[in-house]
């Protein structure tokens, strides 16, 4: 009998730690979003928001004070014309923070989901996308001013042209609402699910899909064509980040490591080079380089005709979009020493931050 | 290893079940659990006979003598078990061997819920990693993972005039403590660890599967809920569901061991 009642403690204990360490699991949910301004940078990664110093890679501050590691940070901070830093986490809560000193200005807790994508913030509205399959319209004082329903979660910042806000949703469709009021002004399917943001070009608005292609919808009604797809087979395909472009080409990079430039005219050269892990960012364009990090540690630069590829080894996965500095580049690894590297223009490492435990 | 034998096949059944029904994954669990327990019967039977035999045995004369006579020698005792086990043809292990082997099966079904449910883009990654080739990614997300009022990714809460209530998490506690409480075999003897034991476990059980019902996605909580009915089930099945341990201040019934049919 004794031994039955050990077996089952046992299991017990089993459960318990199982389910703990499945828990501890989830916590390592996303990859870490960064944003930028004149004088830090912006992470939101683990348990935690940092503000990092630009010039000394030193924390100035870290949000909140008591981590909690079952709800992470992981949504892309966002400032605010008015110096509000927006950022929402696995608890469910979107904060406003003081940028510069990391001190809570309020919070809206009305969002039944974990805040995954990135807000948008205009001039004078805060547009949160959440995994409730709503869409938050807040003002600078974190009040509702509307929400609109979607058919399912939102993963990927919105863009907005001035008059309407655009999002894609994991139910395969891409939607146009307008700013002011929260109404839908049209809806389209897509072949994929959307992860990541969409990116306005001129009177088009270009998504990347789950299922490996690329759409250019027409702003005005939504008319989609698909301008490109991946031509990795099987289940590698997927587009994960949104695409970006610089005028003239389009890049985006999928679960197979290829990166492409699509000419957006179709008089230019389209290329794609292999990189070696799968690519869930999107690429940084600057002034001489295209700059993208993978799964397996590296970061590569790339010049913009698509030749010269110069890969930097990373420590941890680079799962995360490179964001621009000034003349750095900042990339934010996961399971990785550091939380922040940042590489300048040849792709030396200027310093890297790794918080105090 | 744990992969690839267990989580990944896991993974890949509750995928393709949910799209045999149409795409709705809390059906998917339902339907998963009951076929992991009906192919685990054969190991819930083998381990209600083992304890049924070890209640016979605990109530028969010739045990408690050992038991008297070897009090004050724990090696004695232990020998003249071994003995007695074989003299009546008993394998100690044949009650707990079953419970070991369902063991990896319940932690693979909670990883591979948790795994398909994919709710974040690191575990929509792993998922997306771990279907086997005849799967079309593309078609596979976005998961309903909407069942009832749950998102079955999410802790569940119901919200009544604005207070949120757990009503999951109290069903989990409720039916994990009545699983217990009529599966438990009854004791008449107030010396029996065993018993003093699945008493605590009455307790703490429920309390437990009930935290972890109020904290981890709701798809879990299904789970428990439709395995603790279908132990039941499995246990009626049996004849072996004690009702009267349900009513409070009832004597325990006579060791179901020793009911005669």
């Amino acid at each position: 009998m004794k031994i039955k009642y050990l077996v089952m403690l046992s299991l017990l204990l089993g459960l318990v730690a199982v389910l703990s360490g499945c828990a501890t699991g989830m916590t390592a949910a996303s990859w870490p979003g960064i944003t930028v301004d004149a004088k830090n940078a912006y992470i939101a990664g683990g348990p935690y928001v940092y503000a990092v110093n630009l010039q000394t890679g030193a924390q100035t501050w870290r949000f909140p004070e008591k981590a909690s590691t079952a709800n992470p940070f992981d949504a892309t901070p966002t400032l605010t014309s008015d110096g509000q830093l927006i950022v929402g986490g696995f608890d469910k809560k979107l904060y406003s923070l003081n940028p510069q000193t990391g001190q809570s200005n309020w919070q809206f807790t009305d969002a039944r989901d974990r805040w995954i994508g990135g807000a948008l913030a205009t001039e004078k509205m805060i547009f949160a996308p959440n995994a409730d399959y709503k869409l938050y319209a807040l003002n600078m004082q974190g009040k509702l001013q509307w929400s609109f329903p979607a058919d399912q979660s939102i993963w990927g910042t919105p863009v907005s042209d001035g008059t309407n806000i655009y999002f894609g949703t994991l139910g395969k469709k891409v939607y146009a609402v307008n700013a002011q009021t929260g109404k839908q002004i049209w809806v389209q399917d897509v072949n994929g699910a959307v992860l990541g943001s969409p990116v306005l070009g001129e009177d088009k608005l270009y998504v990347g899909t789950y299922s490996g292609s690329v759409y250019a919808l027409d702003t005005a009604n939504g008319f989609a064509q698909t301008i490109t797809t991946t031509s990795t087979t099987g289940k590698d395909r997927w587009i994960w980040s949104g695409p970006a472009l610089d005028g003239t080409n389009i890049y985006y990079g999928d679960g197979n490591g290829s990166l492409y430039a699509q000419p957006l005219s179709g008089t230019g050269q389209p290329w794609s080079q292999q990189l070696n892990g799968a690519i869930t960012g999107t690429p940084l364009v600057t002034a001489d380089n295209i700059v993208i990090g993978t799964e397996a540690g590296n970061v590569y630069f790339i010049d913009r005709t698509g030749e010269n590829l110069r890969p930097i080894s990373i420590s941890g996965k680079v799962y995360s979009s490179p964001v621009a500095a000034g003349t750095l580049v900042l990339v934010s690894p996961t399971d990785g020493s550091a939380v922040l590297v940042a590489l300048d223009q040849t792709g030396a490492v200027k310093w890297s931050f790794t918080p105090a435990k | 290893m744990w992969e690839t034998i267990i989580v990944a096949p896991f993974t890949n059944a509750l995928l393709m079940i949910y799209k045999l029904i149409g795409g709705n994954f809390g059906i998917a669990i339902i339907l998963f659990t009951i076929l992991i327990r009906v192919i685990t019967h054969p190991l819930m039977v083998s381990q209600i006979k083992g304890s049924t035999k070890m209640q016979e045995m605990q109530s028969s004369k010739e045990w408690q003598e050992i038991q008297k006579k070897y009090k004050d020698d724990k090696q004695a005792l232990s020998q003249e078990q071994m003995k007695y086990y074989k003299s009546i043809g008993y394998n100690p292990l044949s009650s707990c061997l079953p419970s070991i082997i369902q063991i990896p099966l319940i932690f693979g079904l909670y990883q591979s819920i948790i795994r398909a449910l994919a709710a974040s883009p690191l575990q929509l990654l792993t998922l997306t990693r771990s279907v086997y080739p005849f799967f079309e990614v593309g078609d596979l997300v976005p998961l309903n993972s909407k069942f009832l009022w749950m998102n079955l990714g999410q802790p569940e809460r119901i919200y009544v005039f604005g207070y949120a209530i757990p009503l999951l998490a109290i069903i989990v506690a409720i039916t994990t403590y009545i699983q217990s409480k009529v599966t438990m075999p009854p004791s008449t003897n107030p010396r029996d660890q065993g018993a003093m034991m699945g008493k605590m476990m009455t307790l703490y059980m429920p309390l437990l599967l009930g935290y972890f019902a109020l904290t981890f996605a709701s798809g879990l909580s299904v789970y428990f809920i439709i395995g603790n009915l279908i132990g039941i089930a499995q246990y009626a099945l049996l004849g072996k569901v004690n009702w009267r341990a349900l009513i409070p201040g009832r004597k325990p019934a006579p060791a179901l061991a020793t009911r005669k049919k």
